[in-house]
């Protein structure tokens, strides 16, 4: 009787035992992944942001040449970008469950999986090496798949869905629940919803590791953390709450600035304080444009130092915004929050970063004009290491 | 412990199989084809491979990648980070352990080999009547580097199981010369120590200079760099060879008269008389009474479509011919033939006609003018016949034929007298005449055997027709022929064909190209057009595949 019981349990997928657990309905719907639909940012609105003034010390007025500089220091070669940090994330809807609403009524509710990868490499040498790689599994569920609404009820829940023997024996472990809002107030799709709860995971878990490698005594000002994408981090609360824990999330990134392929290029303005993309499209190439500072009342206090390198001549490349990277830094110290960065820290980080132009992954990716070889390389080093969209899917 | 270098790769485009398989490893690691690789297989075997080919990508999808990570082609640009890239070796299955040929299974780990499995994967630990015929050099330039002496077994190169060397490279840098002579040593060094019923003697021909002229004095090493010599020495020593030149070494030189300013040897008048001093040297002469036979051999570079020289010199050599019995000189001949060749010549029944007489008139004038045509011998002035000391041969003996002054077609003829000689001396016709003792293994070594047999000698040159007796018969006989060439496409495949071993040194891309390459890789037909002077691949039977090894330089006394 118990091995038959014990042969069911193995044959339990973890939709079955998810049903279980939160008293829904499982479809068994079609599994697939979301990732080629158009990718949601993380709901927090462009006008939001707020441009201040300038923010570095020289006043530039318009674009600055990088190209004498970057001869010189490619030449000396010593390096000061060491470091190579990118999360990527992959989401999968799995199923489709549904949860009785009142009046005997039952609606019908997406389950997102997603597996989330955070990898950083490390130049030794002229020669790229992974350093750390973080890999989790995280489920999103509607919240009120938490019928209690009792604090502890998904990580609970996380916990009994790892035990399942289907999970056990692939060596899988969800290390969390993400419940996305099922309220109707807004208009996203429950789909979006979930992807940007992930992705937020993903943000926690690169935040995480700025955090170690700033720990282990890694970064410093030889040795500096190239991030790909946004550093539009949100402190959470408790970061808030405790003064200290916020000044040292602020020191962390130091040492850190982030590179960003897409952006919106709205957002720019020019030397008279005017949105004008058009500043940004004619930036002549290996030149940089001056440094901006913006605050986002989303991201807490935290002042933002933002330029625009142009990597790639307009010549070759299939828009005018492609071959532009957006650099970000946050500033920390108060010297920089009152007087900007040093333009001569912003002139050799630009000229290096504009040096990492060479190798290309032409061909590899079509977003070669914007990307950096070594985070294409850490880039492609994570999603190594992903499990297959099959044998993902396979378990649910 | 061996050092772990790579794993191997099996995609679906590219499978391991029963014969070959691929591994990735460091770019920086050094390789070469023919080094040998332990790979971990099932069953707690290895399987070894022999390296073909080493391949270097990256991550660049297209030459434009490339290109357009230098800004479009700026040839200064200096990339700050390295492309991603590994090298994967081809390799080719030579051996498993425990017999078992599945395929080797992806990311299985590969291993440089030790010396002792190196001697096992290559099949050389189990060779019979070891013969020692090179070095082979393992992981060069690296830490893990292994030498290890190459052994065949002497039945598969001197018979009765396998006989006949052919060696093939072009000339000057291949050393064809110094490895038959290296070879020959190592069997003379071979034979002169071991406790065998089996003997062996050589006759070798000089077709150059002096080269091969005092093979029995040491080299002075005079033209090579400081410590040379030591080095020399050593290697002969590792490779289990004594450091002495040939011994019982006898020359032979063509007979010219001391009056005469024309000579026939390169060597000088002192040279010849302290070998004629030291009883090692005589000079050759023909006799029409015993040498009228080799008349068919001054034929063997002329067409002879309706075989009327044939039945001329059938007509000479008859005992019962009323005009050419009796005959005792050259010049007597001369004038008999001379007159055959007159219009109206009476007496005769026409089978012959006067215009075949004059075109044999014309090459045998040309033919025997030379000094060791002569009237007889006189041993007292240290004279020979050549036919005559070739029957006396014995064990360990060295006999060297000097042909290197002579014209081509009086080379052929000695050549071709010599090996007829020695064919029948094999075949036992002397066995009635007194001190007539052959040795069971004789080896002939000739130089550009594509003079005689090529692909374009007449089918009727008698000289071809002994080779290709010595060759296809000679196996069991005791006759070995160690022959070379420039170009081995040149040479009569029936020759080539029964040779057991073959030693290929470097050749151009055009002789590469052809036919007789054809079964061998690409890789190891461009490495024949670069292997330096000493290397030389080898087949042999007894190999598992293709060895590439190295010898010595010679160590008896060279002209420069």
């Amino acid at each position: 009787m118990s091995s038959s019981a014990d042969a069911n349990r193995k044959r339990d997928k973890i939709m079955n035992t998810l049903a279980d657990i939160t008293g829904g309905k499982s479809y068994k719907a079609h599994k697939y992944g979301l990732d080629h639909t158009d990718r949601p940012a993380v709901d927090y609105g462009d006008s939001e942001i707020i441009w201040k003034r300038r923010a570095e010390t020289t006043p530039h007025k318009t674009y600055v040449d990088l190209s004498p500089l970057g001869k010189k220091l490619a030449s000396r070669e010593d390096q000061v970008l060491a470091y190579f940090l990118d999360g990527s994330r992959r989401v999968f809807k799995v199923d489709d469950i549904s949860y009785p609403q009142s009046g005997g009524r039952s609606i019908i509710y997406p389950v997102i999986a997603g597996q989330i990868g955070v990898g950083c490499c490390r130049r030794v040498c002229r020669k790229v090496v992974p350093v750390k790689f973080k890999q989790e599994f995280v489920l999103s569920m509607p919240d009120v798949a938490d019928a209690d609404g009792k604090p502890g009820f998904w990580p609970a829940t996380a916990k009994k869905l790892s035990e399942c023997d289907e999970l056990k024996r692939v060596g899988i472990e969800f290390s969390t629940i993400l419940p996305y809002k099922t309220s109707k107030n807004e208009d996203k799709k429950f789909e979006d919803r979930a992807t940007a709860c992930v992705q937020a995971r993903m943000i926690e878990r690169e935040k995480e590791l700025v955090a170690e490698l700033v720990r282990e005594g890694r970064l410093n000002q030889d040795n500096y953390l190239v991030k790909d994408g946004s550093l539009e981090y949100r402190p959470t609360k408790e970061d808030k709450n405790d003064k200290k824990k916020y000044q040292t999330f602020k020191n962390n990134y130091n040492w850190v600035i982030s590179a960003s392929k897409n952006f919106n290029p709205e957002v720019c303005e020019d030397i008279n304080g005017k949105p004008n993309p058009g500043f940004i499209a004619d930036l002549p190439l290996c030149h940089r444009t001056p440094v901006a500072e913006y605050e986002n009342p989303m991201l807490g206090d935290i002042k933002f130092a933002v330029w625009y390198i142009r990597l790639r001549d307009t010549k070759q490349t299939r828009t005018p915004f492609d071959g532009i990277l957006k650099i970000e830094k946050i500033l920390v110290t108060g010297e920089e929050n009152d007087g900007g960065i040093d333009s001569e820290l912003v002139d050799t980080l630009s000229a290096y970063l504009m040096n990492e132009r060479n190798p290309v992954c032409y061909g590899s990716d079509l977003r070669w004009a914007n990307h950096i070889y070594p985070v294409y390389l850490t880039e492609s080093y994570v999603k190594s290491r992903y499990l297959s969209a099959e044998s993902f899917l396979h378990l649910f | 412990m061996s050092k772990l270098i790579g794993r191997v790769l099996a995609t679906e485009k590219n499978p391991t199989t029963m014969d070959e398989f691929n591994f990735w490893t460091n770019s920086d690691l050094k390789l070469h084809a023919f080094d040998i690789v332990k790979v971990e297989h099932i069953e707690n075997t290895y399987t070894f491979g022999v390296i073909e080919n080493i391949s270097h990508i990256t991550d660049a999808q297209s030459f434009l990648t490339n290109f357009i990570s230098s800004d479009f082609g700026d040839v200064d640009i200096e990339e700050p980070t390295l492309r991603v890239g590994m090298n994967y070796a081809k390799a080719k299955v030579s051996f498993n352990n425990g017999n078992l040929y599945t395929p080797v299974h992806n990311n299985a780990k590969v291993y440089l080999a030790t010396a002792e499995e190196i001697t096992i994967a290559l099949g050389l630990d189990r060779i019979q009547n070891p013969l020692v015929c090179g070095s082979l050099k393992m992981y060069e330039g690296t830490s893990e580097e292994v030498i290890l002496p190459v052994h065949l077994n002497s039945k598969f190169i001197l018979g009765p199981e396998g006989a006949h060397l052919n060696i093939s490279g072009i000339s000057g840098l291949a050393a064809k010369t110094s490895y038959a002579m290296f070879l020959m040593k190592a069997i003379q060094d071979q034979y002169s120590s071991a406790d065998t019923e089996d003997s062996v003697a050589f006759v070798i021909f000089n077709v150059k200079g002096r080269d091969l002229m005092a093979i029995d004095r040491t080299n002075d090493f005079s033209a090579d760099a400081p410590g040379e010599r030591d080095r020399i020495l050593a290697e002969y020593d590792s490779l289990g060879l004594s450091t002495d030149p040939f011994k019982n070494v006898k020359y032979y030189i063509p007979y010219s008269s001391s009056t005469s300013a024309k000579q026939s040897t390169y060597l000088t008048k002192g040279d010849i008389e302290n070998y004629i001093a030291a009883v090692q040297l005589k000079k050759f002469k023909y006799i029409y009474s015993d040498d009228k036979e080799n008349i068919e051999m001054m034929f063997a570079d002329i067409d002879d479509p309706a075989q009327t020289m044939e039945s001329i010199v059938s007509k000479i050599i008859d005992k019962d011919d009323k005009d050419f019995s009796g005959l005792s000189t050259w010049g007597g001949f001369m004038d008999k033939v001379a007159e055959k060749a007159q219009k109206g010549t009476a007496g005769d029944k026409g089978d012959i006609s006067v215009l075949s007489w004059r075109k044999f008139k014309r090459v045998v004038r040309k033919a025997i003018q030379d000094d060791m045509f002569a009237n007889a011998v006189n041993p007292t002035k240290a004279e020979c016949r050549l036919a005559d000391e070739l029957k006396q041969i014995r064990r360990n003996e060295v006999c060297v034929i000097d042909i290197a002054k002579l014209p081509e077609d009086k080379q052929a003829f000695v050549f071709g007298d010599a090996v007829r000689t020695i064919y029948n001396l094999k075949l036992g016709e002397y066995d009635a005449e007194s001190g007539v003792e052959p040795p069971s293994r004789i080896i002939v070594f000739i130089d550009e055997l594509n003079k005689y047999a090529s692909k374009d000698i007449p089918k009727t040159s008698p000289i071809l027709r002994e080779i290709l007796d010595v060759t296809e018969r000679g196996r069991s006989l005791g006759v070995v022929l160690f022959a070379a060439e420039q170009f081995r496409s040149a040479i009569h495949d029936r020759v080539t064909g029964n040779c057991a071993t073959h030693a290929y040194g470097r050749t151009n891309s055009i002789e590469t190209s052809t036919r007789d390459y054809g079964s061998l890789p690409n890789t190891y037909k461009n490495m024949l057009t670069r292997l330096e002077q000493g290397d030389y691949l080898v087949q042999n039977p007894v190999f598992r595949s293709l060895l590439k090894i190295k010898f010595p330089k010679p160590i008896y006394k060279q002209f420069k």
